[in-house]
């Protein structure tokens, strides 16, 4: 091919009337509004990295997060609820692939079961989060809480720390650093449970779109990968927070 | 149907069968028994595999982490992040089939994200150095020496 047809075919592939990329409308502004959310949350969670980092005492995540439903309250089990949770989220993730692979297919059976356990995943997540909400409630954690260093003791706050990083911290110290640990993780985690919520919202309207064989009649099932794709992007959303939260 | 559609034609457009302009993966297909599918859905569990181990792996570090106390914050941050952004990658490319898009597609999502990264070692770098800042009367000193050169 010569440099002037290239250059022909590319004028022409601008000149309308047909997407640049490929890509349907649909889909390529489920991207744009995906990038856009991946920045929203991504200031969210730099401005808690930035202020962690900017902190000289900062809540243990070992210590904060230790509890697991069905055990009892002195039960040490660092970590692994939140681990359950991501690995849900995960399997929802894949049972979403599983649909929009059997809508490539056109197997609408299979686009029922796939989005059923996707549904049921998502349902799981938010109850999670909701019984990990309660628990830190009942231990005094709230946006706001901790607030003042005049009517908070130092015992109050012992558990959520490092016994190490404990020993020489000051109750000012504490105290700053405990509510913006709390405010932060129920923002982001709350913001997220928002998208997660929404998500399943979606889901169960694609499912009963699919049930009525809408995307039958439509002729394909591009639906179901455009929710894939912000179901994915909440699963995304969700390793990143796992990481910021509760292991760096 | 909507009111702002004039013809069928605008219609289809927007809901039509635009998935027939892909090829390979996204394009449409017949048979969910077939090999072709198959080894799609065999591609999916490996990927699933690799993502529950790397989440292993990370936890794993993160108690041993915890327990010892003795490794750097710097060297957790990067290896967390990592493989954080391994996973990221990981599920955008094959879950949200970005790896089988065009090019130049592919790129209008990754460079802004990749300039993310910048940002983020940016702000925690940041910090860290506010703190130190804040802490060290000799950093103090120091800072003040320089002015004064």
């Amino acid at each position: 091919m010569t440099q002037a047809t290239t250059a022909t075919a590319d004028i022409k592939k601008w000149d309308g009337g047909q997407s640049p990329f490929n890509l349907s409308y649909g889909k390529m502004m489920m991207w744009f509004f995906l990038l856009s959310d991946a920045l929203t949350f991504g200031a969210l969670l730099i401005s808690y990295g930035t202020k962690r980092f900017f902190s000289d005492v900062w809540p243990d995540s070992n210590h904060v997060f230790k509890a697991f439903p069905g055990f009892s309250h002195d039960a040490n089990m660092p970590l692994m609820f939140v681990s359950l949770m991501t690995f849900i989220l995960i399997v929802s993730s894949v049972t979403m692939v599983l649909a929009v692979h059997a809508g490539h297919y056109n197997d609408k059976k299979g686009v029922i079961k796939w989005l059923l356990w996707t549904i049921i995943g998502g349902i799981a997540f938010l109850s999670c989060q909701c019984w990990e909400w309660v628990h830190l409630h009942g231990e005094g954690a709230w946006w706001g809480s901790f607030v003042d260093p005049k009517t908070t003791s130092l015992e109050e706050l012992k558990h959520f720390y490092n016994p190490a990083v404990f020993a020489n911290m000051t109750i000012e110290q504490g105290v700053n650093a405990t509510t913006s640990f709390f405010n932060f993780f129920f923002t982001i985690t709350g913001f997220h449970g928002m998208h997660v919520l929404s998500g399943v919202v979606l889901n169960v309207v694609i499912l009963v779109n699919t049930v009525n064989g809408t995307y039958q009649r439509r002729g394909h099932y591009e639906m179901i990968e455009k929710v894939g794709l912000y179901w994915h992007f909440v699963d995304l959303v969700w390793v990143f927070v796992f990481t910021c939260f509760y292991l760096l | 149907m909507s009111a702002h559609h004039h013809s069928d034609n605008i219609q289809a457009l927007y809901e039509g069968d635009q998935s027939k302009l892909y090829s390979g993966v996204l394009s449409h297909h017949t048979d969910i028994k077939s090999d072709e599918s198959k080894a799609q859905v065999k591609r999916i569990m490996k990927i699933t595999l690799w993502l529950t181990i790397i989440t292993i792996l990370e936890v794993a570090v993160g108690l041993y982490a915890h327990h010892s106390g003795a490794i750097s914050k710097v060297f957790l941050a990067f290896y967390f992040l990592g493989l954080t952004v391994v996973k990221a990658a990981l599920i955008v490319r094959v879950f949200m089939h970005l790896g089988d898009e065009k090019k130049n597609f592919v790129m209008a999502v990754v460079i802004p994200l990749s300039l993310f990264v910048w940002f983020i070692i940016a702000f925690l770098a940041d910090g860290s150095f506010w703190l130190k800042m804040n802490n060290t009367q000799a950093f103090t000193k120091e800072v003040e020496q320089v002015q004064h050169k």
